[in-house]
Parts: structure tokens; sequence; C-alpha cells
């Protein structure tokens, strides 16, 4: 058998007293599958994903990018957050441009250049100069994702990134994302508590229990669905009856105690 | 929780739409948090500056006060143009100046690095701040005495009365300022692959920075509060000599006249602070 490119296997963690991930977690990911998170809140997915950035360890098990065991963070597993996702005292383009900042294969020349093809890929070009309180959330959000993009991350690590935009930008991002993870064939790691969101981003949706956390489902959206997610898609039908499929599945995992 | 009021309902195209209800109106200058224009600030401020000084003058006149207590703002700046001609008065305004600025300079390079280590490291913060917080409380007169026995009556006594007053306080808030830059700037560091003194440098501090300033800028006024005490020991020069000379003759203008020199100094020290802090963070 191959070894599969990231691989959780065996994963728990405690806080202290706190079980966060309880039971052993093993889950494989293929190389430029995008894998949503969904659970309810604090249920410990978040843990999960910081574990394949090297921002938490795990207290048992391990998990594996091809084959080799994560140790600390670095460029390769890069994290987009849903607030502070982009330096307030650089402009959009220094942002984006200290994505490469420790990357020392890289010359000033081939930095530049990347820092342009993203900020271009992300539509920000004309908004380089500015800084970020002077453009829109969903655009702080772009530009955290160019700077990841431009660092050269291979693992795409996203905690709730659209979570507090409103629901006009978030579908526009939403969109945005499938294609640029399409097109530049990364690997998603995205965390959500959205169950429509999860649906429409996702290749496979892994669905997790209340705290600690516990696989309930693996369902693999794509098979359904297909690769390619324009916004209309949402209007489908199918669309609705895997996501009120995958609701009614949260739903029970969430228990009734809330 | 029958109906939802009319400015909730569903607005349907075509209808005509209520008129939006204004939560502020700009042109009242009493609207609660209301937003009030730069240049007004600066009018409403050296206004009532004006006019206090004008009530004060008409009390002074009309024989309201006793003037050896309270001489009119006149008479102070009569006896202040004399202090700059026969005392030296800007000599020593320099000198204390200098003096504050050194001991401060002292209290910023030192409390700077301690601060960022007690936030940066829990273990250094556990260590020190007891002992922080124990001397701050302490009141700096209450020290005169021990620094005495310590530094003799020189110079060296005077800075470090004003570096005690400063250092104990500012420490705590650089601790405060690195403790508020968010998580996310030190992750997001992280996974671009720096390392810990990078992250530190090019980002923690860089985050903290607006704050840092901004508190340097309090606790260089709080420094120049512990001045007079420090210019109390066995000083020949700074305001603090010149107005506890004064005091000795009852010469009640020249106090309040070297009183107002330090808060002239504040005032302008202050305000070239914060607008080299509006140049410097534009992006706030």
């Amino acid at each position: 058998m191959t070894e599969p490119y990231l691989a959780f296997d065996g994963v728990t963690k405690r806080f202290g007293a706190l079980d966060v991930v309880g039971q052993p977690f093993d889950l494989t990911v293929a190389r430029n599958e995008f894998i949503v998170f969904l659970g309810p809140s604090g249920c410990g997915k978040t843990t999960l994903m910081r574990m394949v950035g090297g921002l938490d360890t795990p207290t048992g098990g391990d998990i594996r990018l091809e084959g080799v065991p994560v140790g600390g963070p670095d460029h390769r597993r890069g994290m987009v957050f849903q607030s502070y996702s982009s330096f307030p005292w650089l402009t959009v383009a220094e942002n984006v441009l200290f994505g490469m900042r420790y990357r020392t294969d890289l010359t000033e020349q081939q930095k530049r250049a990347r820092r342009d093809h993203y900020l271009d890929l992300v539509g920000l070009y004309e908004f380089s100069d500015a800084y970020p309180n002077k453009v829109s959330g969903g655009m702080r959000q772009r530009v955290a994702i160019a700077r990841t993009l431009a660092a050269g991350s291979e693992v795409l690590l996203m905690d709730e990134p659209f979570g507090a935009l409103d629901a006009q930008r978030r579908e526009k991002l939403q969109v945005e994302l499938r294609g640029i993870q399409r097109r530049d064939t990364k690997t998603v790691v995205f965390v959500t508590h959205d169950v429509e969101e999860a649906v429409f981003l996702a290749d496979r949706v892994i669905v997790f229990s209340k705290r600690p956390a516990r696989l309930v489902a693996d369902i693999d959206v794509t098979a359904q669905l297909g690769a390619e997610r324009p916004l209309e898609l949402r209007d489908s039908p199918e669309f609705f009856r895997l996501r009120n499929a995958v609701l009614k599945l949260l739903r029970e995992a969430a228990g009734d105690d809330e | 929780m029958s109906e939802a009021p009319p400015s909730m309902a569903a607005n349907p195209a075509g209808r005509s739409a209520p008129a939006p209800r204004r939560t502020s109106r700009p042109s009242s200058l009493w609207a609660f948090r209301g937003a009030l224009s730069r240049r007004m600030q600066a009018a409403v401020g050296v206004g009532t500056s004006l006019l206090l000084l004008l009530a004060w003058e008409a009390a002074a006149r009309a024989g309201l006060v006793n003037s050896t207590f309270l001489p009119s703002p006149v008479a102070v700046l009569n006896a202040m143009l004399l202090m700059v001609q026969k005392q030296n008065l800007l000599w020593h305004a320099g000198v204390s100046t200098l003096r504050v600025w050194t001991a401060f300079a002292l209290a910023a390079a030192m409390a700077v690095p301690v601060g960022i280590l007690m936030s940066s490291y829990r273990v250094v913060g556990a260590a020190l701040e007891p002992i922080i917080d124990f001397i701050r409380y302490l009141p700096v007169p209450a020290l005169v005495p021990l620094s005495i026995i310590w530094f003799g009556v020189g110079e060296s006594t005077k800075l470090y009365l004003l570096w005690l007053g400063t250092f104990f306080q500012l420490v705590l808030l650089v601790a405060d300022d690195m403790r508020r830059v968010p998580q996310e700037y030190v992750e997001i560091a992280y996974t671009l692959g720096a390392r810990t003194p990078q992250v530190l440098r090019d980002v923690a501090f860089r985050a903290m920075l607006p704050g840092l300033v901004d508190n340097l800028r309090i606790t260089l006024g709080w420094c120049w509060t512990y001045l007079i005490i420090a210019e109390i020991v066995a000083a020949d020069s700074g305001i603090g000599f010149v107005i506890w000379t004064a005091r000795r003759y009852m010469k009640t203008p020249e106090v309040m006249a070297g009183v107002v020199v330090i808060g002239i100094i504040g005032l302008v020290t202050d305000q070239l602070l914060r607008a080299a802090h509006r140049r410097a963070f534009r992006y706030l």
C-alpha cells in the first residue's frame, strides 16, 4: 500500500484534564483534496487542524505528511485565520511579500514576481498599496490566502476563514477559493460549523461529534456533486438533499443538550 | 413578540421606503458619543482654557482672592518673564528636561525588554510580577532617604528617583502591550517559517509598537510629576529648585510660574508625540 499524502494515525489530544480528541482519530487525505472538518463549536476539530500545522502537538498517535511525521510549523503548511489574518502595519502587497520573508531559497526578484502573481490571482493587484484597514473583510481574507499561497504552502489550513463575512462576500469567496484550489492544486483542510459552506467547498466532509471529537461521518461530496462548484450549484436539488442529510448528521452528532 | 417593529418589516421594492431614521445628528455637539471635528476639538480646548484664565484674572482683579495665595495670571506671566531675564529660567527648564529625558530613557531602555520578556516567557513574568507590583506601590517620596544613603545628594539621586517613578509603572504597561498582541499574528509568522527571535522582532514587536509608543508618552508625563521631589534633594538647578526656592520667600507668582513652565513643557511634548504617533501609525 502506498503512503497517503496526509495521514492522521491514532491521534488523541488532551489539554490537562480536558479530553479534546478522546478516541484515536484516523484519517487519510489524498494530495489536492479539499477536506472540510464540520462539527459543533468547541468540538476539537480546530485542534486537529492546528496539529497538522504544527501549532499543537498530539498527545498520542501522529500526523504524517508524505510519510514524515509533522514537527513544528513551517511554510509548507500555511494557516488562514478568521480574524487578525493579515498584518495591519503592512500594505496588501507587503503582506503577501511577507509570506516569503523566511524563504532563503528565493531571490528578491522571484519573491516580487510571486507576490504580483498571487495578488493578481486573488484580484487584489489594484489594492497593492492599501493598508488592510482600508479594504473590506473579504479582501483581508484574500490577502491572507494570497500570502499563504505565495509562501509556497502545499497544505492550506483554514480556521473558519469566512466566518466573519456577510453572506454575499462569503459565497463569492467560497467560489473563488474552490477555483484557486483546483487551479493551483492545493490540499486544503478547512474548519467550519456552517453546513452549506462545508458541502459547497468540500471534496470530503468529515463530521465530528461534540467534544471529545469523534469521527461521525466521512462524506464523499465530489462523488455526489462533482468537482466543479459553480455558484448555481447551491440552488440544485442534489445540493439541497446532501446539505439536509449532512445537517441531520450534524444535529445527531451535536446531541440535544443545547 | 407579536409583530416586528415597522423599521424591521420587509420593504418590498416599489413601495416607498420610510425616511431612514438618523441615530446621530452630526450637527449636535451633545450627541451621546458623537463625532467632533479636529478643528472644533482644538477650538473648544483653547476656548475653555482661555475662559478659565479670564475668570481667574477677573477674580484676582476684583479682589476676591488673596494675591499671596492666588496671584493673577498676568502677575504670574510677569514673574515668568522676569525669571527668564534674571534667573535663567530657561536654563533651569533645560536642566530639568534633560534630567527627565535621561531618567526616562534609562527607564524605557530597561522596561521595554523586561516587559517583553515578562509576557513572552511566563516564568519571567511569574518571577518578576510580585516584586514589581510591590515596588510600584511604594510612594517615591518615601524612598528619598534611602536613595540619599545609596547615591548621595548628587545628580544620580535625582535620576534614580525619576527612574524609580517610571520604570516599575512602564514595565507592566509594556508587558500588557505584548500580552495583547493577537496569538494569530504569532502563529501566522511561525507557519511562514519564522523562528522565535524573528517572530518577536518582525511581528510581535511590530504589532505592539503603537500601544508601546502611547504608553511611553503617558509615562513620560508621570516622570515629570516626580521632578519636584527629585529636585528638592539638595539641588541647585532645575525647575523644582526654582519653585522650592521661591516658596521659601513666599513668592507665589514665581512658584506658579515654575509650575506653569512644567505644564507648558508637558503640553507641547505630549502634542508633538501624539502628532508623531499619528504620522508613524497611519495604518491604524
